[in-house]
């Protein structure tokens, strides 16, 4: 077969194009930056269900041990529940998110109530904790395929950069979510309780309570990306719950900035094409990518994206009035 | 009702009631135990023995939120104030309890939000107004003055829509205008929201003429308690605060 004739109808253009960029090349885009692009987005995702406590103040680092769940309650419905011959139908995985979601709430739930009781350092510990212990357990439990894992996790999309379909709306929605939350009643008490716990209490604001109720929410979308991410990778096993993933939606929010819900969103995506980025340098990159991060958080303690960004920014227009 | 930390008694057996609508003062030396007493008064440190009961119903013990959901406000004596917040989201914050929309009703405007939300906002500007801060609504309560931060605390304070106001010094940090113009202030948010008013304060001639009855607390004890007059002349007083002699 010719090359041009893959392309389509006009040979001509097609034949320009592929001298510029021959098949495998084009391919090879769409098959490497596919992956990436909603790689990027699961992991902004990832760093926004680590900001939902952080917004009521507390250091959470749970997020994998949910994320961890979700995967395998994916993996084990796919592969051994409702296993499906061809393409895996978009309506399971929706189901999936479903359950994820639940389930990692139920979680949440049992483990916040009493964790939530620590403060600061305490409670991240006691996070890390928490997904150690998940990580073990799947590790040794039969159903979760042990150290193997589960393998052929199958897919509802043609290819990686198909999930966008999925991932690309989550991302808004959760986005948008989060952006009205900030700007209602129970976000106002979030934020009251991160400022300062004891003045909230005072206001007749119940500290427990909400902590509680933003850890479940972080919780929840940790558990529903992480059934996406089952089926995105094919294979799931317990190194996805793991003390570095708690570091790395960690530092989504703290590079990104944690004082708006864009910051853990830029964190994750750019965080996650940063190593992407750097591929030219091989070796090298894994130590400029650490060198950038540490400059960043010495030189931008707050973030990429401080909330004084945006305050600038509509200062401007109303002076331009 | 009595306090210890470890060994030291910080409050001791000290009783006292406040009638409704009345404005009370609690003075006394560095250290006498003042603001512990607000503390157990509100909730956030238990008493180690004793009872606090408000309109009849005992609420010893009860954490702090659900004393405040009562209707004690309180102030603090070291501002505390959601200081990265501007001025009216402190105060947006405070109506927390007297709303109750949930978190999607709050995210996607449903039911009564939105029209709760346009009232919460009304009443913010409305209480700033009141405290003369109708102007810096916008502007972040760390970067205010000593006296306007101790407005914002009042303003926020009130958001509560409470029945009693316990105010922990709020003339500290004022210039002697302000100080004067707060006595006025707080006679005139009394009548306006019905309150009753207990406050701390160290300024002598402010709770003179301010207040209808007077309880001095000296290293925990409480020395004495009546209208601002017998207080004055009260030897007991008089030795707290000038040394006895010797």
């Amino acid at each position: 077969m010719p090359a041009g004739a893959f392309y389509g109808q006009d040979p001509t253009k097609q034949n320009e194009l592929a001298t510029y960029f021959p098949k495998e090349t084009v391919n090879d885009f769409f098959n490497q930056y596919g992956f990436l692009i909603v790689q990027m987005m699961l992991q902004a995702l990832l760093g926004l269900s680590t900001y939902l406590p952080l917004m009521a103040g507390q250091l959470s680092l749970a997020s994998p041990g949910f994320y961890a769940l979700g995967g395998y309650i994916a993996a084990v419905i796919s592969t051994k529940v409702l296993p499906v011959s061809g393409m895996y139908p978009v309506q399971y995985l929706l189901l999936e998110m479903l359950i994820a979601g639940v389930a990692s709430a139920v979680l949440a739930v049992i483990v916040g109530v009493p964790a939530l009781r620590l403060r600061g350092i305490y409670l991240a510990l006691a996070t890390i904790a928490f997904v150690e212990i998940l990580r073990v357990v799947s590790l040794n439990l039969e159903i979760t395929g042990g150290a193997v894992g589960i393998f052929g996790i199958p897919q509802p999309f043609q290819n990686s950069l198909a999930y966008a379909l999925l991932v690309l709306p989550l991302l808004l929605i959760v986005m948008f979510f989060v952006y009205r939350l900030e700007r209602s009643r129970i976000g106002r008490a979030f934020i009251a309780i991160r400022e300062d716990e004891l003045a909230a209490d005072a206001m007749g604001i119940n500290p427990t309570y909400h902590k509680v109720l933003a850890f479940v929410m972080g919780a929840i979308l940790a558990g529903i990306v992480g059934a996406i991410s089952a089926h995105f990778l094919n294979t799931w096993n317990a190194r996805q719950g793991t003390f570095d993933a708690s570091i790395n939606s960690l530092a989504y929010v703290l590079i990104g900035g944690s004082r708006t819900f864009v910051g853990p969103v830029m964190g994750g995506l750019i965080l996650t094409a940063l190593p992407e980025i750097l591929r030219d340098l091989k070796d090298l990159r894994l130590i400029v990518n650490g060198l950038l991060l540490t400059i960043g958080a010495i030189y931008l303690p707050q973030g990429l994206i401080t909330p004084e960004l945006f305050k600038r920014g509509s200062g401007r227009k109303a002076g331009k009035k | 009702m009595t306090r210890r930390f470890g060994g030291l008694i910080a409050v001791n057996e000290v009783s006292f009631d406040v009638t409704s609508g009345e404005i009370f003062g609690l003075i006394g030396p560095n250290g006498a135990g003042k603001t512990t007493m607000f503390n157990l008064m509100t909730g956030l440190t238990p008493p180690s023995s004793g009872n606090l009961t408000y309109e009849g119903r005992n609420i010893t013990g009860l954490p702090p939120y659900k004393i405040a959901q009562m209707g004690l406000a309180r102030t603090f004596q070291n501002i505390r104030l959601f200081g990265n917040l501007s001025a009216l989201e402190n105060v947006k914050i405070s109506q927390h309890v007297h709303t109750g929309s949930g978190v999607w009703a709050g995210v996607l405007g449903l039911g009564k939000s939105k029209s709760e939300e346009q009232e919460v906002e009304h009443n913010a500007f409305e209480l700033l107004e009141l405290v003369g801060m109708g102007d810096k609504a916008q502007d972040k309560a760390k970067n205010f003055s000593y006296g306007d931060q101790r407005r914002l605390e009042i303003a926020r304070a009130l958001a509560l829509k409470p029945k009693v106001l316990l105010l922990d010094e709020p003339a500290a940090g004022m210039n002697p205008n302000e100080k004067g113009a707060l006595s006025d202030f707080i006679r005139m948010v009394r009548e306006k929201f019905d309150l009753t008013v207990i406050l701390i304060e160290h300024h002598v001639p402010l709770v003179m003429g301010l207040c209808d009855r007077i309880a001095v607390l000296n290293f925990g004890q409480l020395i004495a308690l009546g209208n601002p007059s017998s207080v004055a002349h009260d030897p007991a007083v008089i030795e707290a605060y000038l040394g006895g002699d010797e």
